[in-house]
């Protein structure tokens, strides 16, 4: 038997090199090892079926020269099958170890059967082993297709070899041998056939279906971002919707000036919402603008000034910056004095102006807010460090 | 500010309007500041009456699209007190201003108070920071400026953003005498700080005549 050390020296040599195959796994390498795995399943099925349904059967009511070694053999062959079961049915890659001790076995077992049988019935009706053997081989080397070949091919030669050694046999019996033979080893190679397109399928779906899940992906990102703006803008309307409610009811009095100091606000916290997503080179002063035009418009006289050049502010810096601008201006009465004043460390935004109302603006986690009445002025002064810590 | 009554201005700007305003605002500002001269270029702040007047008022950009930083410099190495007025609020070019000896730099957008003090203190050699000049000088990110203390960038800083010196008194605890006192600091450490220009002397003499500081700190 030439074939068993040299099968176990390949299934020794190549899984070590086979073991790292899912390390440096990608996406075509990944959908390989899932048609593997989906593969084995079925082999060990398809095994398990095969050697109790057809095999068993001969082994025990046959007569052979020696029974006990036909159940040895059948026994090896089930304990590799459901040694190999613990891997296949996690998906797993079976082990290079184990593949290699495996091999040996199952052609140690294909040994033992063709002896205890007598290698003249080698390819016979009554070889349960050869077929079952190509069976166990492929379960255990499926992802070694040059191993599985090989190892396959020196079964064949090594049974072949068994079957002439003893005697030469007729033509017809020849010729049986031969066809049994060739349709136990078609099989097995349809199954490295089918296994192999599987893959070369998988393969190429592999980068389609990765597009299709990470076009889902941004579809829902989109639909969740629509979704926050939509209600970040119901935030920031703030007190426009129950002000328009009130006014439409009947509730609220246009010539109250509580009410119009609402109304102010309003219309500076929308303008200035509006100004937020246009393209311009200086976000924070162009706001800002927007905020102090509203309050112009409304006949108050602003003076604006601006000091130190622009720096990047965040969008949601610039909302806690301008907010005390928006409720400082709303309240103004006829005079504001509106300063963006940017230093090393810091962005300040600041607002002073006569008015008497209780302003709310709150400071928030970046941004601080100073409040101070002073006689009927009152200033407002939201802060941001530049570097934050 | 020192009563003057002497006191005479010279205003180089292209707008007739502007110099019409101008020349009514000084007339009637506290100390009324007679105008001797006024065109539409700065060769009036050279000829005539203009040629001695206490203080120039000078539009940066008569016409031309470059602003007159020369007509600026001369005017300053020749000694003479200038209040650049000007259309554009850029911290760089307010600055680039006070380097090249200007006494004050007042944007258009601030008002006749403003003017009318600037005018005054020039007149008398001192220098005067209005709100948007503090504000130019509290953003000062050049590695060549002086460094101010913790107070003094406050009183900029709220002057910058007040625009009313009572307020920064208020604010800070302070008489709107110590703000100017503060804000004439702040110029004096800008004028040693910087390049030598006669006005820049003129404005260091001044100080120490008015006590602001010793001739040990210069």
């Amino acid at each position: 038997m030439t074939g068993e050390p040299r099968a176990a020296d390949d299934g020794s040599g190549v899984p070590a090199a086979g073991e790292k195959r899912p390390a440096a796994a990608g996406e075509p390498r990944a959908a390989g090892d899932h048609v593997h795995a989906t593969m084995r399943i079925v082999l060990v099925c398809a095994t398990g079926v095969l050697q109790l349904g057809l095999s068993l059967h001969p082994v025990l009511v046959q007569d052979c020269r020696h029974r006990w070694l036909a159940v040895a053999a059948f026994a090896a062959l089930a304990g590799v099958t459901a040694v190999c079961c613990g891997w296949v049915l996690r998906r797993r890659p079976l082990p290079g170890a184990l593949v290699a001790a495996g091999t040996a076995v199952v052609l140690a077992a294909s040994f033992c059967a063709a002896v205890a049988l007598g290698p003249e019935r080698r390819f016979g009706p009554a070889d349960w082993s050869f077929g079952l053997v190509g069976w166990h081989l492929l379960l255990l080397l499926l992802d070694r297709v040059r191993v599985l070949v090989t190892v396959l091919a020196a079964h064949l030669a090594a049974s072949m070899g068994m079957f002439l050694s003893a005697g030469v046999p007729d033509r017809s019996a020849l010729g049986a041998a031969g066809a049994a033979a060739f349709a136990a080893v078609n099989v097995q190679l349809a199954v490295i056939v089918i296994t192999r397109v599987l893959q070369q399928q998988t393969r190429e779906a592999a980068p389609a279906t990765a597009e299709r899940d990470h076009l889902l992906t941004k579809v829902l990102t989109a639909q969740q971002w629509e979704q926050h703006q939509h209600s970040a803008f119901a935030g920031q309307l703030g007190s426009t919707l129950p002000l328009l409610a009130g006014l439409a009811d009947g509730e609220l009095d246009p010539r109250d000036p509580d009410t119009q100091r609402r109304c102010a606000l309003a219309a500076t916290q929308l303008r200035r919402l509006f100004a937020e997503n246009d393209e311009v080179p200086d976000p924070l002063v162009h706001e800002v603008t927007a905020c102090v035009d509203t309050a112009e418009r409304r006949g108050v006289d602003v003076s604006f000034a601006v000091s130190g050049a622009a720096v990047p502010v965040p969008a949601q810096v610039r909302r806690e910056l301008t907010g005390p601008v928006i409720a400082a201006l709303s309240a103004a009465r006829s005079r504001a004095r509106v300063s963006v004043l940017r230093t090393d460390e810091e962005v300040r935004v600041a607002v002073v102006a006569d008015a008497a109302a209780d302003v709310a603006a709150a400071a928030t986690a970046r941004v601080r807010v100073e409040y101070g009445v002073y006689g009927d002025h009152l200033r407002l002064e939201a802060g941001w460090r530049t570097r934050q810590g | 500010m020192a009563h003057a009554p002497g006191l005479s201005a010279v205003i180089v700007d292209d707008h007739p309007a502007v110099r019409a305003g101008v020349a009514q605002w000084l007339t009637t500002g506290t100390p009324p500041i007679r105008v001797a001269a006024s065109g539409d270029d700065v060769r009036v702040a050279w000829t005539g009456e203009g040629a001695t007047a206490d203080v120039v008022i000078l539009d940066l950009h008569l016409g031309g699209p470059a602003p007159a930083v020369n007509d600026l410099r001369r005017l300053t190495e020749a000694g003479r007190r200038v209040v650049v007025y000007s259309m554009r609020a850029a911290d760089d070019i307010a600055l680039q201003c006070l380097e090249l000896g200007a006494l004050s730099y007042l944007t258009k957008a601030e008002g006749a108070a403003h003017l009318q003090e600037a005018a005054a203190a020039a007149a008398s050699g001192r220098a005067f920071t209005p709100p948007s000049l503090a504000g130019a000088l509290a953003g000062d990110r050049s590695t060549g400026r002086p460094s101010l203390s913790a107070r003094e960038t406050e009183v900029l800083i709220e002057w910058f953003q007040s625009e009313s010196k009572d307020f920064v008194g208020q604010r800070l605890g302070i008489s709107p005498r110590t703000v100017n006192t503060h804000l004439e600091h702040i110029r004096i450490k800008y004028a040693m700080s910087g390049r030598e220009a006669p006005t820049k002397a003129a404005l260091l003499a001044r100080a120490i005549q008015d006590g602001l500081v010793r001739v040990d700190d210069l």
